[in-house]
């Protein structure tokens, strides 16, 4: 594997204005969805991208496919720095990264037919056209496991695995190079989930993809991924290889968070390490200083209120596994035992309040 | 004698595509103190099932019995029925935000659950009740959270002050339709640990409605797989997981990755599941095993014993002992191998 980043995320941040709580003046505040992220995704590799709901896991995907602009910071990609380009100049790029996402219902225009939607791309770059359009659309339907004699179907006459399918073959129109997979399979049941899953992962072999894969589940990315990112609050906690970061997880909210993953095994389930976690994630309004975690670390000491802890490797793990973590769990050690020491499950008194007057400043 | 036996129950919808037979014969029981998990895709039943023993279907042709400490539920009165619901017998369910009353304080919702039921207790006294309750599901500072809305809280703690309002009567069952399907994984096993806490203080039986194995091999003590409006298999946990008959469990088990990578690609379950509309003779799940053989189309098996264990029930026509069932399993093994 080619050790130059197809992508490279260099401190992004995306912030999103909230209305603030005083009706006249007052300070602007903002949501920092993701706060200081570096990021290398390299070509032919999986990278899972993990976290909890509103860790900006899903805002870090939209920025790196430009659905978003970023607030500061840059992404590169095949050395190009596209952070800025113009729509104009974005084009080309946009051939060579797509999007699968979560909703296989909201994200395919239901009164429109199967196969205008995965032809859209076709029609939008001005590639083939009428005969020959169709053509390409329904090999695409064969490669992604749809029957092509449904070109003329509408997506309600679909289920939702199919659907998902729909919405990779759309992405996977212009053969682009990498692939940003939100969420792809958490709405589908498991038998269905495998199937699709299934898929990915062949077309990655046959054409070579790069996958930037998003999801909460923690089993289907580990099944999925070469590496992992584990996001927490806006930024990144850890990276390393799958199995190592499932095997020897240094930081702690790592840990806690393979933990709590249930794994459908009874025996496992009773004998493992348990750790649960006080309180809720803070709000990303005011997010705490230092390190994120502190409030919720059963490990915290004084300096990760005052210190944002670099990302690195600790001692002894091979470069690829960085931590950003001031006091990393060393191998075998146990944190279900520690309690929190610097503060209790008072400190989520706060936690989603401004959050929700966030949501509501954003839908008036 | 079990606390909830259910017998045959089938339920169906009049739809103007036909009629929809959600529920087709499923029984099952679940004992005081212990947790029944019903597992299932979308459309299996499993939700239907739960909600009409709880009078919560409307518009539906329904037979068979619930039989809940001595009432049949199915045929009881409205009012016995709404007498038990919310006291005795109480609900969770996956979308806290749309079961909490989002004008009321948390408070007072749960003071008018304790009073509906009791108005002896003075609303000074169900006050004090619903802060203990609040506390009890590991909600901070109960004494303040008491008087905010629903909106005030987070997932996980609407959840919380959910089952918190289910338990402010001391139910002895309590049913929980998919309870944390909705949260984190972090929050999620706040909440399964809650539940666990009180069952164990309690002694209340839980029947957990859920599509995650993970959450099933964490917290049932016995398990029901169904499928199709059927239940497919019923053994006890770690039967289960450990040695299950029916193909579809065994399918299931097989579609979920790995723990610790292994092969890279899945063993899915070929095919979609069927419609619930029209479904005729033979096993429902037939089109998509790959052990079916003639009688499988042509006869619905029942419910039967398995493994010489009367713990353990499958609806599958493969051989009962456990040598034909291994053996049939080496056979379709072996002869995959050949056309691979």
């Amino acid at each position: 594997m080619s050790t130059e980043p197809l992508i490279k995320v260099r401190d992004a941040r995306k912030l999103f204005p909230v209305k603030s709580g005083k009706l006249f003046g007052g300070q602007q505040d903002y949501v920092h969805a993701v706060d200081g992220v570096d990021l290398d995704v390299r070509p032919g590799e999986t990278l899972g991208l993990v976290g909890e709901t509103g860790c900006g896991k899903s805002t870090l995907a939209r920025c790196i496919t430009r659905l978003y602009d970023l607030t500061s910071g840059t992404i590169e990609f095949d050395g190009q720095d596209i952070s800025t380009l113009s729509r104009k100049e974005m084009r080309p790029v946009r051939r060579e990264i797509q999007m699968i996402f979560q909703d296989p219902y909201g994200s395919l225009n239901p009164r429109r037919r199967v196969g205008s939607i995965i032809g859209d791309p076709f029609a939008i770059h001005n590639i083939v056209s009428g005969r020959e359009r169709r053509v390409r659309v329904q090999e695409l339907m064969e490669r992604v496991g749809l029957n092509p004699e449904h070109y003329n179907r509408f997506p309600a006459e679909f289920s939702g695995g199919q659907r998902q399918r729909i919405g990779v073959a759309r992405a996977l129109a212009l053969r682009p190079k990498v692939l940003v997979c939100d969420e792809p399979v958490s709405a589908l049941d498991v038998s269905i989930q495998a199937q699709v899953l299934n898929l990915l992962i062949d077309l990655q072999d046959d054409f070579g993809l790069t996958y930037v894969f998003i999801s909460h589940d923690l089993s289907v990315v580990r099944h999925v991924s070469d590496r992992i990112a584990v996001m927490y609050l806006g930024k990144i906690v850890e990276t390393a290889p799958s199995e190592m970061l499932f095997e020897l997880p240094r930081h702690p909210y790592t840990r806690a968070l393979l933990s709590a993953l249930p794994v459908a095994d009874p025996d496992l389930a009773d004998s493992r390490e348990r750790v649960v976690l006080a309180g809720d994630i803070p709000s990303p309004v005011h997010p705490p200083s230092g390190c994120r975690f502190h409030t919720r670390c059963p490990r915290a000491q004084e300096d990760c209120v005052q210190i944002v802890p670099p990302t690195e490797p600790v001692l002894g793990d091979p470069p690829e596994h960085a931590t950003a973590c001031l006091h990393p769990l060393a191998a075998g050690e146990q944190l279900a035992g520690n309690r929190p020491t610097i503060s209790d499950t008072e400190l989520d008194d706060t936690s989603l309040d401004d959050l929700s007057r966030g949501k509501e400043a954003s839908g008036s | 004698m079990a606390l909830l036996e259910v017998r045959d129950l089938r339920v169906s919808f009049d739809t103007p595509d036909g009629v929809v037979r959600a529920v087709r014969g499923v029984s099952f029981e679940v004992d005081a103190g212990r947790t029944l998990a019903i597992v299932g895709e979308s459309g299996s039943g499993k939700s239907v099932s739960t909600q009409t023993i709880t009078g919560l279907t409307r518009g539906a042709k329904i037979s068979g019995e619930a039989v809940f400490d001595g009432i049949d539920l199915l045929t009881a009165d409205k009012a016995v029925l709404r007498e038990l619901r919310g006291s005795r017998i109480a609900m969770i369910f996956q979308d806290a935000l749309s079961a909490l009353h989002p004008y009321y304080k948390v408070g007072w919702q749960i003071v008018e659950m304790i009073r509906a039921h009791d108005k002896s207790v003075s609303k000074d006294s169900a006050r004090e009740r619903a802060v203990e309750l609040l506390r009890l599901v590991g909600i901070p500072n109960p004494e303040k959270r008491v008087d905010e809305y629903p909106h005030q809280f987070s997932g996980g703690m609407r959840q919380r002050a959910m089952i918190a309002m289910a338990m402010a009567n001391d139910p002895v069952l309590l049913v929980a339709d998919e309870p944390t399907t909705a949260l984190d994984v972090t929050v999620q096993a706040q909440v399964l640990s809650v539940m666990a806490k009180l069952q164990e203080e309690f002694g209340t039986a839980i029947i957990l409605i859920t599509h995650d194995l993970g959450v099933v091999a964490q917290v049932a003590d016995d398990v029901a797989v169904m499928y199709a409006g059927a239940v497919m298999e019923k053994a006890p946990r770690r039967e289960l997981f450990y040695r299950p008959h029916h193909p579809y469990t065994e399918g299931l088990l097989n579609s979920l990755p790995a723990q610790g990578g292994g092969d890279m690609r899945l063993t899915p379950i070929p095919g979609a599941p069927p419609s619930l509309i029209g479904l005729g003779e033979g096993c429902p799940f037939a089109p998509r095993c790959p052990y079916a053989f003639d009688k499988c189309w042509a006869e619905t098996p029942p419910l039967r014993e398995v493994f010489g264990t009367d713990e353990h029930h499958s609806a599958c026509w493969l051989p009962v002992d456990e040598e034909g069932r291994v053996q049939a399993r080496r056979e379709l093994e072996s002869s995959r191998e050949e056309t691979a």
